[in-house]
Formats: C-alpha cells, structure tokens, sequence
C-alpha cells in the first residue's frame, strides 16, 4: 500500500519545526540575576499592600526608618540612629544625601508626611493599626522626627518602622496624583523599571542608593512561576538562578556543587485555631487534651520532611523571647494523659469537631496527620476543606470549630501576641477572653526593664500553653536554591528577600 | 451564504452574552468570601466602619441588581471597568494578556491537526491493522491524561535533555520571535498533543464513514490514483465533523487553559482569571468571561461560515 503524501510533508515539516527550535536554543540568559518565586505581587502602594509577595519586591525598591540585618537585628536605614529617648518617646535623626529614585532629595518632610498618611483613616493602611498609640509625631530642626506616644511602649514599637508599610515616600510624588499601586518612587536599592502582570518583574540598580557599593548587580528579573515543577525545571535548566522550593523533596534534585540549597526557620507558624466558645473545645482540659494527643515531630516528619522546627507561642529558632516548646509538658507527646483529661472533662470516649482549612501550604495534609493522631485518643476529625476565599470568610465571622492555618509571627512578643490574644483583638477570632492573659499583655506592652519584661512574656507563654487558643504546632523552613554560580544570597527569617542587594553572580 | 445571516446571528448571540455575564455576576457575589476578605486575608488590620467604607467605596453595599446594573450602564458607555486589586484598567489587561493565549491556542491547533488528521486518515486507511489498534491505544491515552501530568512528563524530558532550550520565559512575539516561538513550543505540544487524541479519533471514525461511499468505488473504478481519492474526494468530506470539532476545541483554547499557562508560567488570558478569581476582583473576572463568551459565539459563527467552504451543499439563510 502506498504512503499518504501529505503524510510524509507533515513529517517533513515537524522535523524542520523541532530543528528550528532547537537552534534557537543557542540563546542564552545574560548576566543578571532572575529569581523564579510562586506568586506575583498585588498592587504596589507601601503603604497599602497586604500580600506577601508584594511585600518581598518593595523592601527592595522603598525603604524604612529601620530594617532587619542578619539574625533579624533591627539595624538603621533611612534614620541614621533610633533612640528611645522615654518609654513615651523616639527620636530618629534622618540619614543626609538620601534621593529617591527621580532624583529628588529626601526630606524631613517627606518623612513626617509618609507617617500623616499611613495615620489617615482614608489612606486605610494596615500599618495606622501599629500606630494607634501615637499622640503625635513632630520634626526636630531639620533632620529630626520625634513620635510621642499615649503609652509607654516605645521599645515594642520600634519593629514596625523596619516594616514595608511604614516605608518612606515622595510627597511630591504622592500629592502629584499619581496611582501608587501602579507606580513607584522609593530610595531603595532597586527601581522599578518593568513589571508585566503575569509574567516578571525588573529590578534595576539605583544610582542614587546611599549605600555606595550597593547593589551589586545591575538588574534583578523576578519571573512568577506558580507551579514547583516550573521552578525545579527552569533552575535546572538554567532559566533562572535562584527558585524558591516548596517541596523539601524535590531537594534531590539538585545536586552538591552544581547548586547551592539555602534554608532558615521562619516566624510564621502552622496552628490549629479554636473557637474557645463551642463546646466541648470551650473547656481547656479538652483543648489541652488535643495538645497531649499530637505528635508534633511526625507531623514535620509526614508534612515537611523534617525540615522544620516544633514552635511554642514563639519559635525558639528565631525569637529571643521564645521558652522552648520541650519546657511545656503539655508538648510532649502523651496519648494517655490526653485520655485522662478527656475523662476528667466528662468525654471519656472522646467527641467529634470539625477542622476548617484550605489546600494551601499543606494545610491539608497536616490536617489528615492531626486526624490519624486524634483519632488514637477517641476524638474525631471532619475535615472540612474550603477554598481560601470561603476560609477567611469563616475565619473572620469565627464559623468555626476549629482551623489550620499559618500565622505570621514577628521577633516582638507584643506584635505577635496583643491582638491575637487580647479580648476583642482583631485577630482574636479564637474569641478568647481571659482577664490575666489581658493584663499580661498590657504590662508588656509598656514594661521597659528587659528582664522584667522577659518574666511577663514568660508567664504569659505558659499561660497560653495552658489554656490553648490555639495549638501551636510547627514552623516550616523556607528553603531557597540557587546555581552555584550565585554569591551572598541570604535569607531571613521573616521571609524577606533585602539581602538581594548584597548578591552576585561569579 | 448571505450578509443578513450574519446580521441576524450576530444580534440573537448579544442576548447569550448578557445572559453569561449576569450568572457569573451572581455566582461570584454569591459565592463566600469577597474582595474586602481576600484584601485582609487573615490580617484584618481595619476598624469595622474602614470596612463598611471600603464597600462603600467599591460600591459594593449596593443591592446586587443595582450593582449588575451599574455595571451594565458603564459597559454601555464603553468604560469596562478597572481592576479593585490592581487600580489597572480592564480592557488594558486583556489587551496584554490575550494576545499570549490566543498564540498558545493557534499552535495547540496547529500541533493537534498535524498530528490529529494524519494519524486520524492512516488508521482509517488501514482499518483493523496492528497500526490502527496502536493509534487507538495512544489516542484513548491522550483522551485520558490529564494536562498538568503531560505538561509536567515533557518539562522534564526536555530540561533533562535539551539544556540549552528555554522553557520558560515568556517573551511576546514582536519582540523576540525566535525566543518566543522556543518558549510556547512545550505548552502548546502538551496541549496540541491532547487535542489530537480527539481530533484523530474523529478522522478516523469520519473517513471510514466516507470511504464506504458508493462514490469512492467509483472514484476507484474509474483509475483515479489511490492518494487522490484519499486526499480530494475522501478527506474534503470527512472534514465537516473534525472542524466542527476542532471550532469547539479552540473555543475551550481561548477560554484560557489555566493549567497550562500556570505550569509554564505564561501570562495569559487563563491565569488572569485563575487570579481574579483568587482575589475576588470582579470587575476583572465579569469582563474576561464577557469576553470569552464572546469570543466563542463569533467562533461558532465563523465556524458555520467555514462549512459553505468545505461543502458548497451547506447554505447559511
């Protein structure tokens, strides 16, 4: 039988296609830096933006009074030094020769002016929450800002001027109508030189940067790429230099010498979140019981294939303040005691609740973990999986028997505690009330002596563990990994990218 | 064909696209969870009047059929809305972001006829041979794996064996066509190799149908060479099924392949509305499906217009 000629013709051409693409192979990537991460920022304004891959571009592009340098210190940036003069007052005296990015300098007005509208109510910034208990803030001759606070918490406050939200911007640049969350105009290491939703964003060397040296590269191209199997195959590949990795598996893949793998513990946590008014998980001695009954190491095990640390209220790895989880028995793996409790609390043959999450972040999967464990002690798990949307509604109105999630931490016991845990806070979802537990938080909140501060955050640790809002299980290493061409890349522990500025290619 | 056919399919499909964009009005506001919750996420920094002023503002306080009305009102005078999340005009993201998909589902096409129909007439040709059961086989695989598993077999096989292919990257065609040809090459053989499980299937089953035909003997008898009867007088009659077919399957192409363009991380039209959807932007989500729904009506329109080519029986009145 004879061949079909237009057969042979589409052979022809698909041969001649793939020899084409493979030519144009040939072409390969210049000399700056490209990192591939998952998600794309949402809007650009510093003072408004909430998602977190927002926040990783503009630390690099806009700056604070304070930023966090290695082991997350707080260290000077646009001030040149911070004092806390009183526990009611701080004095930062601005850097001189600072620009932004059109060329203009930076002033003593510009910053008295970034705070004026992170405070207005109408600019609805997340950062006026931190600042609440500011009684006013005033310029000092011409390079110093003096905040005077309501409160004596000068010392817990500090953290956040180190914060994308409390960026420093271009009056100018504001007033002239311009859309900031399309536009930018920081005195970052970087500007803004291209973004194309969807695809990448470039990052280009500020010539007016203060620090002289800084930032080594010329260009930096973040490309989103929401799928691992993308960002695995294009490092390997050699599209890109540096990828975020989820998958702690997918490690293996990437072989000594040729790549380079960087790893650190993280604020953020993984817990279990409870409303503290349903029964049977209203009673303590129940939500204590579940603490007893989950193994929190194999959790990590199952979940993040040991690559991550068991975390109290506060995460030992990172935070000065933390008690270590192995001083709380109530963390310590103990299935029999967990049935006692139960007893004790009148459910000797356990109950039923129900888990809300999402598939995000494995949430999932450390909800079938934490079903297996409990159903080891009588009690039964439904899981109820919901899209993210759905979540945080139920999050919010507190429609819940319980949740998983992942919490943002922070390395100030007083930003990550008071209003999660305070009675009415407004991240107090666990509608959580104890009168202790509020007066420990206040106390702490102003106390300047560090070891008397130490006790009362020490006390309250304890007293959380106790009572259990919420189960704290573990905190997930990020882990990051580039070519081994790549130099002076660091991470941090709150997740940012600023050491960008201080990397290099060979 | 006449022109007042056209007129008259073009104004019956306007009400079809009102009535998808009013249902997927209503299903995104009723589905839990609004822009504001997303905006928050699990954060929830604002007072409780900043909140109710945020809805004010978004002008979502508003009973939905006031809202859906608003929204109409706008589209009438043009003003397609902006984006809650982004402060981007509508109309300008689907300027940047079509263009992508569109070139993604013009060479999934591509892939999935040349692959499709030639393997689709060989196994007809060869009926009941071990050829024919061989394409069968492959074909009910590719009718059966799911995308993101093809996409994810070939991201692989090619970074392990072409290191010098660029995979990812997308870069538009104007700018660089070389690279841009190199980096939609994957995405649309992943898809193009699924689509040719149905487009192949049809051939056959079609070309079998045809080569029964009293005509084709005739054709035969009378010493017509064996490659014309197959290529003239078989293959112009098989072919109305296959671009009916083929018509619906750029329809599903331009409604935005999500998966694929997560996957190679290309900035289409699919994962515009993957993220809108995340992020419960609904001026961006009411006009993108408008506009898909758009765009499949005129296909199909066009696709009827294709037939009175194919076969000069077919008359549009």
């Amino acid at each position: 039988m004879k061949t079909v000629k237009g057969v042979v013709l589409m052979r022809k051409f698909l041969v001649t296609i793939l020899t084409i693409f493979a030519i144009v192979g040939i072409f390969a990537a210049g000399g700056k830096l490209v990192i591939a991460m998952e998600t794309e920022p949402v809007g650009l304004d510093p003072h408004l933006v909430t998602a977190f891959a927002s926040h990783r571009i503009l630390e690099n592009v806009y700056d604070s009074l304070l930023k966090y340098g290695e082991g997350m210190k707080l260290v000077p940036n646009l001030a040149e030094e911070a004092q806390a003069v009183d526990p009611y007052t701080i004095v930062f005296k601005i850097r001189e020769g600072v620009k932004f990015h059109d060329g203009t300098p930076l002033t003593i007005e510009d910053v008295l002016f970034s705070f004026q509208r992170i405070l207005n109510p109408d600019t609805k910034s997340p950062a006026a929450a931190f600042y609440q208990d500011v009684e006013s803030i005033k310029a000092i001759g011409d390079n110093k800002i003096e905040f005077k606070l309501k409160k004596p918490m000068a010392s817990a406050l500090l953290p956040n001027f180190a914060g994308v939200n409390s960026s420093i911007v271009s009056k100018k640049f504001v007033e002239s109508a311009k859309n900031m969350q399309l536009e930018t105009n920081g005195t970052g290491p970087f500007y803004l030189a291209e973004y194309v939703p969807g695809n990448y964003i470039t990052l280009k060397k500020n010539p007016y940067y203060y620090v002289k040296d800084q930032p080594y590269v010329d260009e930096i191209k973040i490309v989103f790429m929401p799928e691992e199997v993308s960002r695995v195959a294009a490092l390997k590949n050699g599209d890109v230099d540096i990828a975020k990795i989820n998958e702690p598996l997918n490690l293996k893949q990437f072989p000594e010498g040729k790549f380079k793998v960087y790893r650190s513990p993280v604020l953020s946590y993984y817990l279990i979140g409870i409303n503290t008014t349903r029964k049977p998980l209203n009673d303590p001695r129940v939500r204590n019981a579940l603490n007893y009954a989950i193994n929190r190491e194999a959790i990590i095990k199952a979940v993040a294939f040991s690559e991550g640390v068991v975390t109290g209220p506060l995460n030992p790895a990172v935070q000065p303040w933390a008690l270590q989880p192995k001083a709380f028995d109530e963390y310590t793996y103990n299935p029999a005691k967990a049935k006692e409790l139960l007893a004790q609390a009148g459910y000797p043959n356990g109950f039923e609740f129900e888990i809300v999450t999402s598939q995000r972040y494995n949430f999932d999967k450390v909800a079938q973990v934490i079903q297996a464990q409990l159903a080891e002690v009588g009690v039964k798990v439904k899981i109820n999986l919901v899209e993210w949307g759905i979540f945080i509604k139920r999050w919010r109105e507190s429609d819940f028997d319980a949740f998983i999630s992942m919490n943002s931490g922070s390395i100030e016991p007083d930003i990550q505690f008071y209003r999660t845990f305070h009675t009415g806070g407004s991240t107090n979802v666990f509608l959580y009330s104890n009168p202790r537990v509020d007066e420990l938080l206040d106390l702490g909140r102003s106390e300047v002596d560090i070891s008397k501060r130490k006790a009362i955050y020490d006390e309250l640790q304890r007293l959380l563990v106790k009572e259990s809002p919420i189960i704290f299980l573990y905190s997930a290493n990020q882990i990051f990994v580039s070519n081994a061409s790549v130099e002076g890349f660091k991470l941090l522990a709150n997740e940012s990218l600023v050491f960008l500025r201080e990397t290099y290619k060979k | 064909m006449s022109f007042g056919y056209l007129i008259r399919r073009v104004i019956t499909s306007i009400p079809t696209i009102l009535f998808v964009a009013f249902l997927v009005f209503i299903v995104m506001h009723l589905v839990p969870g609004d822009v504001v919750d997303m905006m928050l996420g699990t954060q929830n920094y604002l007072t409780q009047e900043q909140i109710q002023e945020l809805y004010r503002q978004y002008g979502l306080d508003k009973p939905l059929i006031v809202q859906f009305g608003i929204w109409l009102k706008n589209l009438a005078a043009l003003d397609f809305g902006t984006s809650l999340r982004t402060g981007k005009k509508v109309i300008d993201l689907i300027f940047d972001r079509f263009p992508v998909t569109l070139e993604l589902s013009v060479l999934s096409m591509f892939f999935a006829t040349i692959i499709g129909i030639p393997l689709g007439i060989t196994a007809a040709i060869k009926r009941n041979s071990f050829l024919d059961g061989l394409v069968r086989v492959i074909g009910l695989i590719g009718l059966s794996s799911p995308s993101f598993w093809v996409g994810a077999i070939l991201i692989v096989i090619f970074a392990g064996l072409f290191e010098e292919f660029n995979i990812f990257g997308y870069v538009p065609l104007k700018e660089n066509f070389l690279k841009n040809l190199q980096v939609m090459f994957l995405p649309s053989l992943t898809l193009g190799l699924m689509l040719s499980a149905q487009i192949m299937r049809m051939t056959r089953s079609s070309m079998l149908d045809v080569l029964q035909q009293e005509y084709i003997k005739t054709a035969k008898a009378k010493g017509v060479s064996y490659s014309k009867v197959i290529g003239k007088h078989a293959l112009k009659n098989a072919l109305i099924p296959i671009i009916t077919l083929s018509g619906i399957q750029l329809g599903y192409l331009l409604a935005g392949t999500i998966v694929i363009e997560n996957m190679f991380a290309l900035p289409g039209l699919g994962r515009l509305l993957l993220q809108a959807v995340n992020e419960r932007d609904y001026p961006v989500i009411q006009f993108v499906v408008m506009f898909i729904a758009f765009l499949i009506v005129a296909l199909n329109i066009i696709v009827d217009f294709i037939y009175t080519f194919v076969d000069p029986r077919v008359e549009l009145r």
